[in-house]
């Protein structure tokens, strides 16, 4: 698997969004045909405050090159505080990525559901940044 | 505070006090074996004997605070220890695995501590109890204190419901902190006076000194180094077992999703071409240390607890006390204090995302 992707690299992004916000603006971004690079998968969570931290580390673990995350604008959670735990979550986890270069790889992002746009917009730089970081560092590792 | 002075026979008298007038119902506290210091659970209050050489001797065998975990009982424990084990039993207090109102904290001064192995080895050298000056002139043999404790920040009394701090003279000053410690002193009869210890000079020095030993320890900085430093981990999960803040009943690693075995791994395998054995050894570690971010006290029994002598202090207490920084928490400084995770500020850390 490492070896052949040298050339043209197409990176595999894991995404989590929120059912309210994010999600919404990837359908948004869709019904709008706003044109975005096809290398996120999206997981929806029925809130940020659902994602754990540990399927962050899952995915980059087991070789996806870029992974991000993004819910609703803090204090516009759909239940209330979600976001707020959330952002304290990723704040750590990110804090522990660093410690091994990695946190160039797992982005965070607060969308809204009517930034259909900003969504696109989005998708498409981090396609290119994670492009420009090449493949993960666990692609193809024995682990 | 309020506190006393006392030498080491009114000092046994106060500890035996405790039990004798019904203060606790049962005490958790070091007793000299042979050579080393092992902890024991004491009912009868004549089978503490010269505690005074037990309660201060540099050994570290397990954090007392993982003995006393999920205990659910009425009785009053009390639990005299270290400051990193007081403050590992605070914070399993905040997280709800024993009762605040049922266990009576008692911390001693430390100056750093040896693994019991290097201990019962240089008994001789080191004696009963070390200072700093002490710990010094043993480095120049070759007797070095546990990484770990090099590191440590909180090495003075400053947490728990009493403090014992070493005083002038081989004495030591008996102080309470909080309501409960102070009533507690009331009962044995002590005659109690406003202590002013005053030892914000010698805190900082220590923590000069171990930000000056923190700043020297290898950086690990990358993932071809994080892979070579666990490249040993066997995954027995001793580390997990002997870490007094990780405390979940049910361990995801005991899980089928976090321990596959058979066919699991066999379709892992199937998926990736091929798959480390024992699974999951940057999984398990990554994880552990994102769950003991906040809460991690540095006290270094998972690195004692490793059998393949990984030096787990680089990577635990280094790590979480960057997590740490971030929220500006100190683990078991304060027992009102929410931990991390469980509160919030409506603007912050925004830099902290990207």
């Amino acid at each position: 698997m490492g070896e052949e992707i040298k050339g043209d690299f197409e990176p595999k992004i894991v995404g989590f969004t929120c059912n309210w916000c994010t999600y919404a603006a990837a359908d948004l971004a869709g019904t709008s045909r706003k044109k975005y690079p096809p290398n996120s998968r999206i997981i929806r969570l029925m809130c940020s405050a659902r994602l754990d931290p540990m399927f962050v580390l899952k995915a980059l673990l087991n070789g996806a090159d870029g992974v991000f995350f993004s819910g609703c604008h803090p204090g516009e959670c759909h239940y209330i505080k979600g976001n707020f735990y959330a952002r304290r979550r990723i704040a750590a986890l990110r804090t522990i990525l660093q410690q091994f270069g990695l946190d160039d790889r797992f982005k965070s992002y607060w969308i809204s559901a009517s930034e259909g746009e900003k969504f696109a917009n989005t998708m498409k730089t981090q396609s290119e940044e994670v492009k420009k970081l090449g493949p993960s560092p666990f692609r193809g590792k024995i682990l | 505070m309020k506190g006393a002075e006392l030498n080491s026979e009114d000092l046994e008298g106060a500890l035996k006090g405790l039990l004798g007038k019904g203060v606790v119902d049962c005490l958790v506290m070091p007793h000299r074996a042979g050579k080393n210091v092992s902890y024991m659970l004491v009912k009868d209050a004549d089978k503490i004997e010269s505690p005074a050489s037990a309660i201060f001797a540099p050994s570290f065998s397990v954090n007392a605070a993982n003995l006393i975990k999920g205990w659910t009982i009425k009785e009053k424990v009390g639990i005299l220890a270290k400051p990193c084990e007081i403050r590992a039993a605070i914070e399993l207090i905040k997280l709800k695995q024993m009762e605040k109102e049922s266990v009576l904290l008692i911390t001693v001064d430390c100056a750093g501590a040896y693994t019991n192995q290097v201990y019962a080895e240089h008994y001789a050298d080191i004696g009963d109890e070390v200072d700093s000056a002490k710990i010094k002139e043993l480095e120049g043999k070759g007797i070095t204190i546990r990484e770990s404790c090099a590191i440590c920040e909180n090495k003075l009394a400053a947490v728990g419901d009493i403090i014992i701090a070493k005083g002038a003279g081989g004495n030591v000053v008996v102080a309470g902190l909080t309501d409960m410690g102070v009533d507690a002193l009331s009962a044995l009869e002590l005659s109690l006076e406003d202590k002013d210890l005053e030892r914000a000079a010698e805190k900082e020095k220590i923590a000069a000194e171990a930000k000056a030993k923190l700043d020297a320890l290898p950086q690990m900085g990358s993932v071809e180094a994080l892979e070579e430093f666990l490249q040993d981990c066997i995954v027995c999960k001793n580390c997990r077992d002997m870490c007094p803040v990780c405390y979940c009943k049910e361990c995801f690693f005991e899980l089928p999703l976090g321990k596959p075995t058979g066919g699991d791994l066999l379709n892992l395998a199937e998926l990736r071409g091929a798959i480390g054995l024992p699974p999951g050894q940057l999984f398990y570690h990554m994880t552990r240390v994102y769950h003991v971010s906040t809460t991690c006290v540095g006290c270094g029994a998972c690195e004692d607890a490793c059998p393949k002598d990984i030096p787990l202090t680089r990577f635990y207490p280094v790590i979480t006390k960057k997590v740490q920084d971030i929220f500006e928490y100190v683990p078991g400084k304060d027992v009102e204090e929410p931990l991390p995770f469980t509160a919030y500020e409506e603007e912050e850390l925004e830099d902290k995302l990207r």
